[in-house]
Parts: C-alpha cells; structure tokens; sequence
C-alpha cells in the first residue's frame, strides 16, 4: 500500500499562498500535552491532505542558558539535566566536558569509563522511551506500556549508583560522584539479558507486526541529502543512511576504545527510524559490556582533587565510593576563555559551548539540542502527507518538547 | 558502514506477522509480567543511598554556609539562631575582651524548593546532614515545606511506613522482581 507521496516544494513563499486559498483548513494540535510534552503543532489541510506545518514551541521553555549565568558552574549540572529528562546522564556529560575543556582537566580513566556505561544505559532509556512514544502515536497502548516498564530495571541500576532514579548529577568536573557498586556489573548483566530476551518479542508484536510495516513503511521519507541540508541529527539523520554519530566522528570520555557500529538505514522512513533505534540498544549493550569487562581501576576523582581532600573526606571515598565536594570544586573559576563539547545523545548530538571572563559563574552558557535540530520534520516531511500521518511522524522522531524548548 | 536490512514485505510474511503477534500477546495474557505495586498498601524498600529527604545534626554543624551556597535550587536559608549560654569573656592580651558569638548560623531546607541533588549533603565538610531513603511526602498546605529549625532536626515520617515493604530485584524474566522484606527492623 505504500505509494510514492508527492513531496511540496521547501519553500515558504510557496507554502504560505496556499494558506490564502479557499478550502484550506487549519488545523491547532496542542498545546497541552500534544504527545510527548506540551508543544503547539499548526497544520494547514486542505481535506485530508496536509499542506502547511508550523511546530509552536517554547511552551516549556526552561531558561537553562540565562539562570546559568548567575549561578556557580557547578550548579548547572542539575539544571542542564531538566531539559531532557529521560536522557540525563548524557545531557549531564556534555556540560561536564565542556567545563573540564575551560579547566583543563582530564578525568582519571575509571571516572571515564563509569560515564560511558551510565551515558550508554542513559541513552537505552531514551530508546525505549522513544519507542514507547512511537507506539502510543499509533495507538498501541500495549508497547508503551511495555517499553516504559521496560526502562524500570535500567532506572534500579541507576538508582543504586546514584540514589535518584532520573535526575542523577552523577557527573562533576573531574570525575563522578559515585563509583560503582561491588556487584554492578552482574547486575548490569541480568538487565541487559532480560531486555535481549524482551527484544525479541517486541520484534514479534510490534516491529514485525504487519500493521506497523503498513502503517510506517514509506511515510515521513527524508532522502539523506535533505537530512544533510536540514541539520537533523542523531538517529533520524542515521535512519536516512547518513552515518554520523559523535561517538565515532568526534570521540569523547572512553569511546575510542571501545568497538561498536553505526548502524543506518538507506530508506530514510518512519519504519527506519523505529528500526534504528531497536540496533542501537543492541550496539549500547555490546558497549556497556565491553566496559565493564575492561573498566580499569583506579580513583573515579582526579588525583590533584583527592590530595586536596580532608581526612574525614578522603575516609568517606576510601570506604563507599562516595566523593564529597571540596572547597575547589564548588568555587571553580576557570580562565578566561571559551569551550564547547559534542557528546551524542539519545536523540542526537547535544553542543554545549561556554565562555568564561574568568568569574565564578559562567559569562554565556549555549546549549543546542537534538530535538530542535529535529524540527524540520515538522515543517518540511509531514506536508504532502495525509493528515493521520501526522502522528507517525511526529512519533518515529521521538520529538520531546522539553528538550527543544530547553 | 553498517547498512541494515529493513525487512520486506511478503503475502507469507504478512501471516505469519500477524499470527507471531497474536501468539506473542495471548502469551503475556497467560503470564504477564507485571512491574507495578500496589502502593500504598505495597512500598518499595530503597537502598540505603537513596537521595530523600534529610536532617541536620546541630552538634555536628559548624554553620560555614557552604550548603547555602551550593544548593542550586536556592532551597536552603541560614538561620540565624541565638546562642543558649555566652562563653565567659576571655581574659586575654587584646585589648577589649570580644564575647563570644551571640547567635549561630544553621541551614534549613525549604522542602518545596529542594530538588534532592544532595550537593549540600556532599559539600558539608562536617557531614552535618543525616540522609534517609524516605521520599513520599506531602503536606495540605504550603507552609508545611517550610521546617522549622526544630522541625529540621527530625527526619519526617513516612506515610508508608506501616505498608508492607518489598525489595526490588533484578530479575532475568521478570525484569523486576518485588521481594518481600522481614516485616519490620
Ligand atoms: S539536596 Fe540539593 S536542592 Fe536540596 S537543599 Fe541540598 S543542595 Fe539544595
Ligand atoms: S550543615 Fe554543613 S555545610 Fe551547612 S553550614 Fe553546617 S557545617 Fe556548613
């Protein structure tokens, strides 16, 4: 049933007279709450077919960038974090780095490798949630309930390191708060065996599911050239067969040492993009085992920072792991100049870019993120498409209001 | 370069899609995994580093403010308290004898404000904060998030304290097993 849809040409000046014909209905989806966060999607139909998108956003803006300003650096770890909450460790990351690039430090390769594998376990979530979102798009309760739950063992592993179970400010310049508990990495194990097995029956009702094929399967087309020249990131840009992801291209923390592949898929639809999420769990557990077979010993804090440790402190590290806050930490004033960082979320690739005048609190902070990166989804792949499909676009980008909105 | 196959349509495969489909969700009808619990009656014993709500031993504080300054949330305020009994005036070479500080200076949480980030509890250099796993709380009027100092020399209650605690573990099957824990310590 899959036929080829007649795409409308990128341009607004052309888009914008068809909003003065006659029989052109417009359409206001959301804003409460349109699907995976409050965000206001404008369409223009004309019958059933849709000419004209307009994504709304800024309802959840958090205003990360400016409260950065009149804060400590530390204090923004939990605030970076707010904007996508479902992939906290690697929105965490890509601050932390940045700083660390102002201060020039590099964390001791313990403290390295402990990122990668919570970053990885991060970005698992956000796959699932992803998939869940997908799924409650087109109307399947059934993978959204399973997907969500599915996040639940992930999160108890996070919650033993780290104590919280979402919003976890386990990175600090220099390392990371917690280190690993003695019998993570069976635990580890026991999750990652459980979701494999789970996999496969997601694969049954759901990705082999011939509804979905016939539902997905050649809507919401982005031929990798578009891609390309919108500046969609993460998955979706590697769905349309474009093979970039941060973790190769630009490496950071321990990635360079670990073997994994870039799966992307030539078709570029609604289906490859379910599709590529599903791979990329696989290539993130294929990646966290790798790390906990090889993950080095050592402290999870840099050396100069330890030594500046009081004995009741150092005492508190030697027995639980637990890095309690010096003075120099809270007080980082780093020299005058400017730092960015790429890390590769689990939507895309986060930028981080920071200025310091040399003060205690960041003189510009930038944070760009992938699912802003992702809106030309809306404004330039839903129009020519039937109105219904507009659910099963917005769904297979895992779009996530917040995030935008930062 | 890893391309992907996606996997193509046939009259065949589309039967047995449907068929694999149906076989697979009457197989969770039979034996569903649940992962929920039936709170309150149900509630989960958490580890014991669980960031919850917290309190403040006074002895141990020194009142240096550094949790003032870390919290991100601005959600701690230093209270200034007075000092029960003066020392007595030293007798020393400088010329007036300074008394003793007449009020200290200790923190108080405002709950409603706090968002369990625990950099106060990690920055004291006292370790003045007792932490505690208890985390379902809530109050009927806006006020309660507020403590007194007094008030934040006790841990609050939990409402859940008198359900019947189980221990979440990780399970190969299950994802999640809910193990129940000896009634009470
Ligand atoms: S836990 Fe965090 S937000 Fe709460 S009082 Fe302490 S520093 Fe402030
Ligand atoms: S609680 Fe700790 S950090 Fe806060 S004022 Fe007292 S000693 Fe200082």
């Amino acid at each position: 049933m899959t036929q080829e849809i007649k795409t409308v040409p990128f341009t607004y000046e052309v888009l914008s007279q068809l909003e003065m014909k006659e029989g052109i209905l417009e359409l206001q989806i959301g804003p409460a709450h349109a699907g995976s966060g409050h965000m206001r999607v404008l369409a223009w139909v004309e019958g059933d077919t849709v000419v004209k998108v307009d994504p709304d956003v800024g309802f959840v803006h958090r205003g990360v960038e400016k409260l950065s300003e009149d804060r400590l650096y530390i204090k923004a770890i939990p605030m970076v974090e707010r904007p996508s909450l479902v992939d906290t460790v690697n929105a965490n990351l890509g601050y932390v780095i940045a700083l660390e690039r102002l201060l020039g430090l590099e964390p001791p390769p313990r403290a390295q490798y402990i990122r990668v594998i919570t970053a990885e376990i991060s970005r698992i979530m956000s796959h699932l949630y992803g998939i869940a979102i997908y799924g409650i798009f087109m109307g399947s309760s059934t993978v959204f309930m399973w997907a969500v739950a599915d996040r639940e063992p992930f999160i108890d592993l996070l919650q033993e390191l780290t104590g919280a179970r979402v919003t976890y400010s386990h990175i600090i310049p220099g390392g990371v708060r917690w280190d690993l508990p003695k019998d993570f990495a069976d635990k580890v194990e026991v999750a990652l065996r459980y979701l494999e097995n789970r996999m496969k029956d997601y694969e049954k009702v759901w990705i082999n599911n011939p509804v979905v094929m016939a539902r997905s399967m050649g809507v919401g087309k982005l031929s990798a050239q578009d891609a390309t020249r919108l500046g969609v990131v993460g998955p979706n840009l590697r769905a349309s067969g474009v093979e970039y992801d941060v973790r190769k291209n630009d490496p950071y923390a321990a990635y360079a040492d670990f073997d994994f592949e870039i799966p992307t898929f030539k078709e570029g639809d609604s289906y490859s993009r379910l599709l590529i999420r599903v791979e990329e769990i696989k290539q993130s557990m294929s990646i966290i085992r790798q790390a906990l077979k090889r993950l080095p010993e050592g402290k999870v804090i840099y050396e100069d920072y330890y030594k500046r440790m009081s004995p009741l402190m150092k005492e508190i590290y030697d027995k639980t792991g637990r890095v309690k806050f010096t003075l120099m930490l809270t007080s980082l004033s780093p020299p005058k100049g400017e730092a960015i960082s790429r890390v590769e979320g689990g939507r895309g690739e986060m930028f981080y870019y920071l200025v310091s005048d040399g003060g205690k609190n960041p003189y510009r902070f930038r944070l760009v993120t992938p699912s802003f990166r992702n809106l030309p989804y809306f404004t330039h792949v839903m129009p020519g498409h039937k109105l219904a499909d507009i659910p099963v676009i917005y769904g297979s980008i895992d779009y996530f209001p917040p995030e935008a909105d930062r | 370069m890893s391309d992907q196959k996606t996997p193509r349509k046939s009259a065949f495969g589309e039967v047995k899609g449907h068929i694999d489909a149906l076989a697979t969700g009457f197989k969770y009808f039979v034996d569903p995994h649940r992962m929920t619990l039936d709170y309150p009656a149900e509630a989960m014993e958490l580890p014991k580093n669980y960031r919850g709500f917290f309190r403040l031993v006074d002895e141990k504080c020194i009142g240096c403010s550094l949790c003032e300054i870390v919290c991100p949330s601005n959600a701690i305020v230093m209270m200034q308290l007075p000092v029960a009994q003066s020392p007595a005036p030293q007798a020393g070479a400088q010329a007036p004898a300074r008394p003793g500080p007449k009020v200290k200076k200790r923190p108080v949480v405002d709950w409603g404000m706090c968002i369990f980030c625990y950099f106060c509890v990690d920055v004291c250099p006292t370790e003045a904060f007792e932490p505690s796993s208890i985390h379902d709380l809530s109050y009927f009027e806006e006020s309660e998030y507020r403590p007194t100092f007094e008030g934040f020399l006790k841990l609050p209650e939990s409402p859940s304290k008198n359900s019947k605690k189980v221990v979440a573990k990780l399970d190969e099957k299950n994802g999640i097993k809910y193990e129940e824990k000896g009634d009470k310590e």
